[in-house]
């Protein structure tokens, strides 16, 4: 039994490193550019696929260097040919842009690689059990969860000591005095948007190396994304940060005790949430609301 | 000395350290009309909003019609008759003037949660909102929508609203903020014609002074935060001090 | 002007309930099936069931799919386990959607903006898991089946919407113009217009005594009410309910609709959903990859027609087309 909670709280930490990956990401645009951004997953699955076409090629860690600067430039052009279109407009207009290019996403995904999931390998020695009690514990799981602390501890340090950290932090609170001081808002949402997409792009080629690729891979993740945004307090990317890991145990451990309510609980812990702090944990009053 | 329809006793707003409004008194008698007046920063505006419920003083009193309402949330201001106009427009911009005017007197009337009305009532609400917008000289644009309307038209359209509201005390934020010459004299005639033929009891707060040395009855002049002086127009034209504070700077 | 402007309206109304009384004798001449309308119907009824709430209150639910479903659950399980009567399973189906919208409505009535949007859509999601999940009552992914829509017994005569593709379309119709005049007596109400004042200025309206949680909260129930009775009637036509109809996919779709047809006009979404439905029904006999269409028509219908099919025809009449580009005009909190 406690091996099994074990291994679920571990369970529970992995999926929650997804979740904050891809939550931080949607959380950094949201708060720039007050766009929810249901094209995430499509971005982190893509990271995915990359990752599988280009690993046979240059190798797995070059792949996984690589394959979220590609999404991030992907997510440039998206925001440069589309989405700062939709700043000036009724927050409908972004959400419906984002949505359909999920759409476009996933089929585009589907016909180039096939509507079947892919296995995707990683190096052997990755794969092996940390020990041979803690069987569950494989170095690639390791790996993720370093991964996901190393980039969001520098994401968290460049938000705080960069110049363009700091703008973004201040665009969040205060757009139109950002602007007054004479920052290029446009250049500084792009910039943000492309940042939002890496982080989505690393999280899909993480999940590759778990549970290989598949079409719907990202979408599965969007909305436990909102939950963990939502739980966590929208404008508060700390909070994004908490919301994230708290409902992945909470998954976690549910699948222990109710696994058919694994899925419902992080929505119960948003309901709660919403009824005791309606601004969501860390989130401050009025902001987006 | 009349019963005063308001009566604002001594109000202080602090904000942290700064004292936007120190220690000022007014009495409006039923009928007056008060123009609050003062150089930027002297803290009309906040003062308004004291009146109108945005801010609670940080000590002081307002009474209207002997009650105390110092503490009074602004909706609740509004049903008990204190109704207020906004310094920036704010309007229903894309209703026609004739909703906007009739959504005023029906909340008014106590019919926001009716999902039908009957023909009495409904008869009722479209005389009122005729009435209203014949006052407010808007009949002829009743069915235009209110953002298409002139900068000037919209000001008159939200003073409709307020008219809407049947109070017995009307608050002008800056009626004629932004405009030119013709649309403030069209607004000073209507506020004008509210005046001196419905019998409106009306307190405004202006920084032009034009428009207020031929409207109002008496004036309240702020400087700094504290009250300056207080009187009929001709008694604030020769008044000293206000010539030093207020109208040598402006000339 | 006044009397213009009513006149307009009867023209559009007659001409409205012209063609839907009539489609069942145009509709094949014109390629189309029987079924292909009362698909239009009902999810028109399902748009402009949400356009009472994002067009005319001015609030952005992204999760109305979910009452779509519980509607269609609601009406199938009903004729299923309950009752034989299929206008008391459509009750029941939109009693089942419209109160959890009301519950849920409680909860979030104080979000705004995408901030609301995100906890619809995300509230949405609890039903469909648990459609997905609860396989021994709803079928789980596979669907709910087993029930089927009975004739309705009058005295005398027995309408038999259970085989006539026909009769089925004008029992639709029926529900359609109960919910939708229904909805068009509501905006004309004194209430009605307080939903446009908490539209147009939230805080004029707030000011003017208009608790605006109140009025929110009963605008999204109402809308979320008759999102289900379009639900039920899904269900009816389709003899079967399936978890999508509860996603936000669904959800997605609707709003699209309204998009399409012009959110600022009563009938618009009709027009949208009738637009989609067609769309949708050829592109995915033409090929494989609908949804890239389908995506397609999202982005291309919010760059280019982001004030819909109607409202490009209002756009050139009134400058100030709110949502689509917050206009400089004289009524923006610039003129301080």
């Amino acid at each position: 039994m406690t091996d099994l909670l074990l291994l679920n709280v571990s369970n529970g930490l992995i999926i929650g490193a997804f979740y904050v990956l891809m939550a931080l990401g949607l959380s950094l645009i949201l708060n720039l550019s007050g766009v929810i951004n249901f094209a995430h997953g499509g971005f982190l699955a893509l990271g995915g696929y990359l990752a599988y076409t280009l690993a046979p090629y240059v190798g797995f860690w070059m792949a996984l260097f690589l394959s979220p600067l590609l999404v991030a430039v992907l997510g440039l052009i998206v925001e440069r040919t589309m989405m700062h279109h939709m700043y000036r407009r009724d927050p409908l207009y972004s959400l419906l842009l984002t949505f359909g290019l999920a759409f476009i996403f996933e089929d585009s995904t589907r016909a180039i690689w096939g509507a079947s999931g892919k296995p995707f390998s990683v190096p052997a020695y990755l794969a092996n059990p940390v020990s041979s009690k803690l069987f569950f514990l494989t170095h690639y799981r390791l790996l993720i969860v370093v991964i996901a602390t190393l980039v969001v501890g520098a994401l968290f340090l460049a938000l705080r000591y960069t110049r363009e950290g700091i703008r973004i932090r201040a665009g969040t609170l205060d757009l139109d005095t950002v602007s007054s001081l004479g920052v290029n808002v446009r250049r500084l949402r792009t910039f943000n948007f492309a940042l939002g997409t890496y982080l989505a792009g690393l999280a899909g080629v993480l999940a590759a190396g778990q549970i290989g690729v598949e079409p719907t891979m990202g979408a599965g993740l969007l909305m436990p994304s909102f939950v963990a945004i939502i739980v966590g307090g929208v404008g508060s990317l700390p909070g994004t940060l908490l919301g994230g890991l708290l409902i992945g145990v909470a998954a976690g451990v549910t699948t222990v005790f109710w696994p058919a309510a694994s899925e419902a609980v992080i929505y119960v812990m948003m309901a709660l949430v919403l009824l005791v702090r309606p601004r969501g944990l860390l989130g401050e009053e009025g902001l987006l609301s | 000395m009349a019963e005063a329809l308001l009566e604002v006793r001594g109000v202080t707003k602090a904000f942290g350290s700064l004292v936007a409004v120190n220690d000022v008194s007014l009495r409006v008698p039923p009928g007056e009309l008060h123009a609050v007046i003062g150089p930027n920063g002297a803290g009309k505006t906040t003062f308004f909003n004291m009146i109108s419920g945005f801010f609670a003083p940080s000590s002081g009193r307002i009474v209207f019609e002997g009650r105390d309402v110092t503490r009074l949330a602004p909706h609740r201001r509004v049903r008990i008759g204190m109704a207020r106009t906004f310094q920036i427009t704010e309007i229903f911009p894309e209703l026609s003037v004739r909703e906007n005017v009739r959504i005023a007197t029906e909340v008014a009337a106590g019919y926001r949660l009716r999902f039908w009305l009957g023909r009495a009532a409904e008869a009722d609400v479209a005389r009122h909102v005729d009435e209203v917008l014949a006052l407010c000289g808007l009949a002829a644009k009743a069915d235009r929508l209110v953002g298409e309307l002139a900068h000037g038209d919209q000001r008159a359209a939200e003073i409709a609203m307020a008219l809407a509201l049947r109070p017995r005390l009307l608050l002008l934020d800056e009626p004629t903020a932004g405009m030119g010459d013709q649309e403030t004299y069209e607004i000073t005639s209507l506020i004008r014609r509210l005046h001196r033929n419905s019998r409106y009891t009306i307190v405004l707060i202006e920084h032009d002074m034009r428009v207020v040395f031929h409207l109002a009855d008496r004036m309240t002049v702020l400087d700094q935060g504290k009250l300056l002086a207080q009187g009929t127009p001709a008694e604030i034209a020769a008044n000293e001090a206000v010539q030093a504070a207020y109208l040598g700077k402006a000339a | 002007m006044r009397i213009a402007g009513d006149r307009r309206r009867w023209i559009v109304l007659a001409a409205v309930w012209l063609l839907l009384l009539t489609t069942p004798f145009w509709l094949l001449h014109v390629g189309g099936y029987m079924a292909l309308g009362t698909r239009v119907a009902v999810l028109a009824l399902a748009a402009m069931s949400l356009n009472f709430l994002l067009g005319f209150t001015g609030v952005l639910s992204f999760g109305h799919g979910a009452y779509f479903g519980l509607g269609a659950y609601g009406t199938g399980l009903a004729l299923k386990f309950l009752t034989h009567s299929t206008p008391l399973a459509l009750v029941l189906g939109t009693l089942l959607g419209g109160v959890a919208g009301a519950l849920l409505g409680a909860l979030i009535v104080r979000r705004r903006g995408v901030y609301f949007a995100m906890v619809t859509i995300a509230f949405g999601q609890v039903f469909y898991f648990t459609a997905f999940r609860w396989s021994s009552l709803t079928g789980g992914d596979d669907g709910l089946n087993g029930f089927a829509r009975q004739p309705l017994h009058f005295p005398g005569w027995t309408a038999d919407i259970a085989s006539d593709a026909t009769l089925f379309y004008y029992f639709v119709l029926l529900v359609f113009a109960i919910g939708t005049g229904a909805m068009g007596l509501l905006l004309r109400s004194p209430f009605g217009r307080t939903l446009l004042a908490i539209r147009e200025n939230e805080r004029r309206a707030r000011f003017l005594g208009i608790p605006i949680e109140q009025h929110i909260w009963l605008a999204f129930s109402i809308s979320t009410l008759f999102t289900a009775l379009a639900g039920g009637l899904y269900a009816l036509l389709n003899n079967f309910a399936d978890p999508t109809l509860l996603n936000y996919n669904q959800s997605g779709e609707i709003v699209i609709m309204i998009v399409l047809g012009g959110m600022r006009s009563f009938w618009g979404p009709l027009v949208g959903a009738a637009v989609f439905v067609v769309l949708q029904d050829y592109l995915s006999s033409l090929t494989q990859n609908w949804m890239s269409f389908l995506g397609a028509i999202f982005v291309l219908a919010v760059l280019f027609f982001p004030r819909g099919v109607l409202g490009m025809r209002l756009a050139g009449t009134s400058g100030a087309a709110k949502p689509a580009a917050p206009a400089p005009g004289p009524a923006s909190p610039s003129s301080s």
